[in-house]
């Protein structure tokens, strides 16, 4: 890899570029899947992807390939350079800056195919055994093998190896003609030492599936309180980091423009951004613009610490450059249980998926909500059907009013349950024309 | 160009096998106020190979193209398919087939345009902008060019080489109202590579002046209220209404998965004036925005009528579930990448057109909204959908009122489609977005206007 980025590099130089960065993945895949509750496929993939850019007069061009022949590194050569010749000149264009040479390494060197095979066909026989209703739709287990090398013309020089595993299960639940929503849980691990049943939420959420083939609507129209569970949670806190990053703030249309070092939530709320965490598996350790990633704290006790800027959006606007490229979060966990957040809310949902159009660049959002609960006098009464909640991101954050001790880890992030008050939830009007028997899942 | 002729690696199959080299190439210039904030190209490409044996797939794939690795890619998914047939016995079943042979080539026959040009283009629109709506707080022009490349081989018999490309602009305008920015994108082009679709700027600015008009309005709008209304969904909506909602249950995989559409089979699921189709590659004589000639198991692509007059008639296929659900082959199966394997997939679907005028559709209603354009979807195993509303309006009395914010609409789309009672009778092809379900894919996606009851999310 590191010969193959050497001649890009050079080759670069020698065709004029004054600024060089080039970087090269390698991934090999075993991926195991489950259709329709049957073990069905078995996928063997590999696959490179070399990038190459090239600055030259403030002017930058770059092209992505994944033949690494000479003849086809040369032809990419040429092909950054005319790109880099067609484009306009723009001081924020620019690489980072040199550091020391690292290595870094995660997760183990091979698969093992024979535990893979059984852990798949362990989760598919649990959930005929204990969910019988419930139909697996697709599940999708893999392995993955990344290796990455990053160089640029300052002399910086990274190569860092990720390898994880990944399981991804969907599903639905049809009893008779009743159908439930599909659900979803997502676990990042680096063994295989527990089933995944025991992972994530899996568990929680195919029980969840089993008993939401009857669902009711909500009685009436309310503001109040909305219960985001951790599987919905990175709804919102993506809603929110997105007005973090280079577009929004280059636009100038971020709702956060002007709020760095100023309280944009309760003071409950830390979020952390955390690439080398060891509670996290999904680490990565230099950025796409080739810094070595630090772990951040993004929302301190309320208070907006960092924005998500790259090189070139910092240089475009001015502000700091932030130290990763965001995800990995961690939430600070609360001090009251989510049984005692449940108790005391007297009207309200659990909101275990959302189903929401892009927010509004004012942070206003609608959406539906997917797999919920109603809760009542401190008590879960009954999964809800065609309900849709309300509100505004910014003022949401400010809205928290409990966040729960307990949280549940993917692997790729770290969220608790958490409470937010004035938010709109809203079923399906009685009084508009349509037929009022839709109280159940529609079939 | 790829490798065209894969004849000579049969001798390498030993199962049912399909052999595919693909190369995808990609353009993406993004302007934002002005200045050039990415400018890249990307070419990936590579051979796959996938084997059937008793029951179970294997698949491999590499981005190497010699002989040497063509062969073992193709040995490597029948090792794989093996290791999971030694695993579980299954009833052995013959996958059916519908061979063909053809190749379609849509590269532009027009001189090529440099990325320079292209960024000159780009240019004069952005600076149209400029000097025109100068009450916009940011404006962002981008041009995505994606071109698919692929030659096909089956042990059953079918060829077939393609070249399909795409080639969008995305415009976006912001401006600000009482401190608080208003938003509002929209995508020209579509099939075709960029000379195809984008010769001169000017062409363009009469569409802008529009796009600057609705975004001016809606940020002087109302919040929709919540609830159940009477609403006239533009194409655009019918259009996605007609991928996410229903083309999505019915696909066969989400069938099997346990979807709603499984027990609606002939039976009546929406107004008699809703027929829709997934179209392979042509309608009224013209291309559509996807055209699929052969599908990547080698299935000649034919129309699937999904909904016929309001009732359920079929489910989209590949091979595998043509055969679970004794249905004849649709030619649905697509793959993304060279690394992909086929999955049922829509082409270009749509709800054909009725006998109603757009303008007596507004006039019908006393008190509704006609919305226009839409940010995102999604849909569920239960039909029920949501869609993401960026541009409408209010309809007072059988006028258009005012524009309304941004909000969301969903519904259950087996229900929804009952409600409808007037269809318009034009047509209306969009190909902006990418369809997501473990690999995205480009899709066409048409439709009338349609009047029907809808729930929105308001404030």
């Amino acid at each position: 890899m590191e010969n193959i980025l050497k001649y890009a590099q050079e080759s670069l130089l020698k065709a004029g570029a004054e600024k060089v960065q080039c970087s090269l993945q390698e991934n090999e895949k075993d991926e195991l899947n489950v259709a329709a509750g049957e073990v069905k496929l078995f996928r063997t993939t590999f696959d490179n992807n070399l990038t190459l850019t090239g600055i030259l007069k403030n002017k930058k061009g770059s092209t992505t390939i994944n033949s690494l022949d000479k003849k086809s590194i040369d032809v990419a050569v040429k092909q950054v350079i005319e790109l880099a010749e067609s484009s306009q000149p723009d001081k924020a264009n620019d690489i980072s800056e040199k550091q020391p040479v690292k290595e870094f390494s995660s997760g183990p060197e091979n698969p093992d195919l024979d535990k893979m095979y059984f852990r798949m066909t362990e989760f598919v026989e649990y959930t005929k055994e204990t969910y019988p209703d419930t139909i697996l739709e697709e599940v999708i287990f893999d392995f993955t093998k990344r290796s990455s090398c990053f160089i640029n013309s300052n002399g910086v020089d990274f190569t860092s190896k990720n390898n994880l595993y990944t399981f991804v299960a969907m599903f639905t639940t049809k009893k008779g003609k009743k159908t439930s929503s599909f659900n979803y849980a997502v676990s990042l691990t680096k063994d295989l030492d527990k089933p995944f049943k025991d992972l994530a939420s899996f568990d929680r959420l195919m029980k969840q599936s089993s008993e939401q083939t009857e669902t009711h609507p909500i009685p009436e129209k309310f503001v109040g309180n909305v219960i985001v569970t951790p599987d919905c949670m990175d709804d919102i806190i993506g809603s929110i980091t997105g007005y973090l990053y280079d577009y929004p703030l280059i636009t100038k249309t971020s709702v956060y423009k002007d709020k760095l070092d100023e309280v944009i939530a309760d003071s409950r709320l830390t979020l952390h951004s955390k690439p080398l965490s060891e509670e996290l598996v999904s680490n990565y350790f230099v950025t796409s613009d080739g810094y070595e990633t630090q772990n951040s704290t993004i929302i301190d006790k309320g208070v907006l610490k960092t924005f998500l800027l790259g090189l070139y959006g910092s240089k475009k606007t001015g502000l700091p450059k932030a130290v990763n490229q965001g995800g990995c979060y961690i939430i600070e966990p609360g001090d009251v249980s989510y049984d005692e957040i449940i108790k005391s809310t007297e009207k309200g949902i659990l909101l275990c998926r959302f189903s929401g159009g892009n927010p509004s660049d004012n942070g206003d959002f609608s959406g539906v909500a997917k797999n919920s609960y109603y809760i009542e006098n401190g008590e879960i009464k009954y999964p809800i059907s065609e309900t849709m909640v309300s509100g505004n991101l910014v003022e949401m954050l400010k809205n928290i009013t409990q966040i729960s001790s307990e949280r549940v880890n993917s692997g790729y992030h770290l969220y608790p349950w958490i409470k937010f008050d004035g938010l709109t939830v809203s079923g399906k009007g009685e009084d508009a024309g349509l037929k009022t028997s839709l109280s159940v899942s529609p079939v | 160009m790829i490798l065209k002729d894969l004849k000579q690696y049969s001798k390498y199959f030993t199962e049912y096998t399909e052999l595919r080299v693909q190369e995808n190439r990609n353009i993406r210039i993004t302007m934002v106020n002005g200045d050039i904030m990415s400018n890249s190209r990307t070419a990936v490409g590579g051979i796959s190979a996938r084997v059937y044996k008793d029951g179970f797939w294997g698949f491999a794939s590499n981005p190497e193209l010699d002989e040497e690795t063509i062969k073992q890619v193709i040995e490597s998914a029948t090792k794989n398919a093996i290791f999971l047939s030694s695993k579980e016995k299954r009833k052995k079943t013959e996958l059916p087939n519908r061979i063909a042979n053809s190749e379609n080539d849509f590269t532009t026959t027009k001189p090529k345009k440099s990325q320079k040009e292209m960024i000159e283009f780009m240019q004069k629109i952005d600076e149209y902008i400029k000097e025109k709506f100068t009450k916009l707080t940011s404006r962002t022009v981008v041009v995505a060019c994606l071109d698919m490349e692929k030659s096909l081989l089956t042990s059953d018999g079918s060829t077939s080489y393609s070249m399909i490309p795409r080639t969008i602009s995305y415009v976006t305008m912001t401006v600000e109202k009482d401190g608080q920015p208003y938003e509002l994108y929209e995508v020209y082009g579509g099939f075709g590579q960029f000379e195809d679709n984008f010769e001169d700027p000017k062409e363009l600015f009469p569409k802008l002046d529009e796009q600057y008009e609705h975004l001016i309005k809606k940020s002087e709008g109302v919040y929709a209220e919540t609830g159940v209304h009477d609403c006239i969904l533009d194409a655009d909506l019918a259009g996605i209404l007609a991928h996410e909602a229903i083309g999505h249950t019915t696909e066969a995989d989400i069938v099997k998965g346990g979807s709603v559409a499984g027990d609606f089979l002939n039976q009546k699921v929406a107004s008699e004036m809703v027929t829709l189709v997934d179209f392979a590659n042509h309608y009224d004589g013209k291309l559509c925005p996807v055209p699929l000639f052969i599908d990547d198991e080698g299935t000649k692509g034919e129309d699937a009528v999904i909904i016929e007059n309001g009732v359920l008639k079929k489910y989209m296929n590949n091979k595998e579930y043509a055969d679970h659900f004794n249905m004849e082959l649709t030619g649905n199966a697509r793959a993304y990448g060279f690394y992909d394997e086929p999955l049922v997939r829509m082409r270009n679907t749509a709800i054909l057109p009725g006998k109603s005028k757009l303008e007596d559709m507004i006039a019908s209603i006393e008190n509704g909204y006609y919305l226009m354009k839409s940010s995102n979807g999604q849909a569920d195993s239960t039909s029920e959908f949501m869609f993401g509303i960026v541009q409408g309006y209010e309809i007072k009395n059988g006028k258009l009122g005012k524009a309304i914010k941004d909000t969301t609409i969903n519904g259950v789309a087996f229900d929804v489609l009952k409600t409808v009672t007037m269809v318009s009778d034009d047509m209306v092809w969009g190909c902006g977005g990418m369809c997501g379900k473990k690999q995205l894919i480009p899709v066409g996606m048409g439709g009338p206007a349609v009047k029907c009851k809808i729930n929105i999310g308001g404030k």
